[in-house]
């Protein structure tokens, strides 16, 4: 991670969760978590099937509301913000499973997002050049693609819309390893850019290389913070419950 | 990795959370709907209480009447509204209770049938090892 400067020290990170808990109805299923995630870096959400992460990221992205604690973007408290305020503000969330529209081709999938104001040139000109394969596939309906190709699309879109804050839910699930290094590689240039990633994965070893901080969840609550490298040894354990 | 810290978009995204208009979370209402459902159900046996009182008070069946309409039929109704209110979000909260505990216990389960799987694995692979160490 590099040395913070002068201005991040100054700045609030561009989000922060303090003691966050969140329920549905009565079963809590994230217990008070911490988090803090400065402008430009990445962060890794760590953590098998049913730890809370998918539930952390709803709460970030304003879908849930949290029972208690603060979540905190650019120094502000946005508890009560409905997600699509957070969404036109820049929060950018590319949910699990890729949720691209199966029957439509890849442009229309990109013309989806011009209801955000941003004209579909713009939305095509960022999406190509970021993913050129999608150029190459832009007449083809998305559900006919791999699914790597149906990730980037998916990223595509996600990024048509300027975000400054980009949440990232399982972006490996059902990939194969080479493009899931690809997918990352390409998350890791996003955020040299200056915009904070918030990955959730559950599968973790192509994004701790990329990651700043990792961050181990286990039963709703985060069982360890840390550099990714200090973590990547603890995973296994974690995962086998050991 | 080194970020760019002068992204403007980040400061522009700064400025746009701090002007966002956040509104305190509303509750569901649902606690206060089935509050106001108890209550009408008490007003409504009230205004049967009360016309029953009237219409009692008088053996002239023209003065009755207005009893009856104002104290039993409004009553009756205020009384129906507030029992299908009382039902409908009583309702709703123990069927939603009851579908979030049904996949809780659901996970629970798959939980156990997988460890017990691995058990039987591990046992498996224990008897095929000394199996194959006694040949």
């Amino acid at each position: 991670m590099s040395a913070p400067t002068a201005a991040s020290v100054a700045e609030p990170p561009l989000l922060e969760l303090r003691g966050v808990r969140a329920a549905y109805g009565r079963i809590e299923v994230v217990h008070g978590i911490d988090l803090v995630l400065p402008a430009g870096s990445v962060f890794a959400l760590l953590g098998p099937n049913g730890a809370g992460k998918s539930t952390t990221l709803s709460v970030c992205s304003g879908l849930m509301a949290p029972t208690a604690g603060s979540v905190i973007l650019a120094g502000r408290r946005v508890n009560g913000a409905s997600p699509d305020q957070l969404a036109r503000a820049g929060v950018c969330t590319i949910p699990e499973g890729r949720s691209v529209f199966p029957n439509l081709t890849v442009r229309e999938n990109l013309q989806m997002m011009t209801f955000a104001g941003v004209s579909m040139n713009a939305v095509e000109e960022v999406a190509y050049a970021r993913f050129p394969r999608l150029g190459e596939r832009r007449t083809q309906l998305a559900g006919t693609m791999s699914g790597g190709e149906q990730q980037m699309l998916a990223m595509a879109r996600g990024l048509a819309t300027d975000p400054a804050l980009l949440l990232l839910d399982e972006l490996s699930m059902g990939l194969a390893p080479l493009i899931v290094e690809e997918l990352y590689t390409i998350v890791a240039q996003i955020a040299a850019e200056g915009i904070s990633i918030l990955v959730v994965e559950q599968f973790a070893h192509s994004v701790l290389e990329v990651a700043d901080t990792a961050a181990i969840m286990l039963h709703g609550s985060i069982a360890r913070v840390g550099p990714p490298r200090e973590l990547e040894d603890e995973l296994s354990a974690a995962y086998l419950g050991a | 990795m080194e970020p760019n810290p002068t992204n403007p978009r980040i400061e522009q995204f700064r400025s746009e959370v701090a002007d966002l208009d956040i509104k305190t979370p509303a509750d569901s209402g649902e606690r206060t709907y089935l509050l106001v459902g108890i209550v009408l159900m008490v007003i409504g046996g009230g205004l049967i209480f009360a016309g029953y009182w009237g219409a009692s008070g008088t053996g002239v069946l023209a003065e009755q009447i207005p009893y009856v309409l104002s104290g039993g039929f409004l009553g009756l109704g205020v009384m129906l509204v507030g029992a299908a209110m009382f039902v409908r979000y009583s309702l709703s909260r123990y069927l939603r209770y009851w579908l979030i505990r049904t996949i809780y216990e659901e996970r629970t389960q798959a939980d156990k049938v997988v460890e017990s799987l691995g058990s039987i694995e591990a046992l498996l692979r224990e008897t095929a090892r000394s199996r194959a160490d006694a040949e």
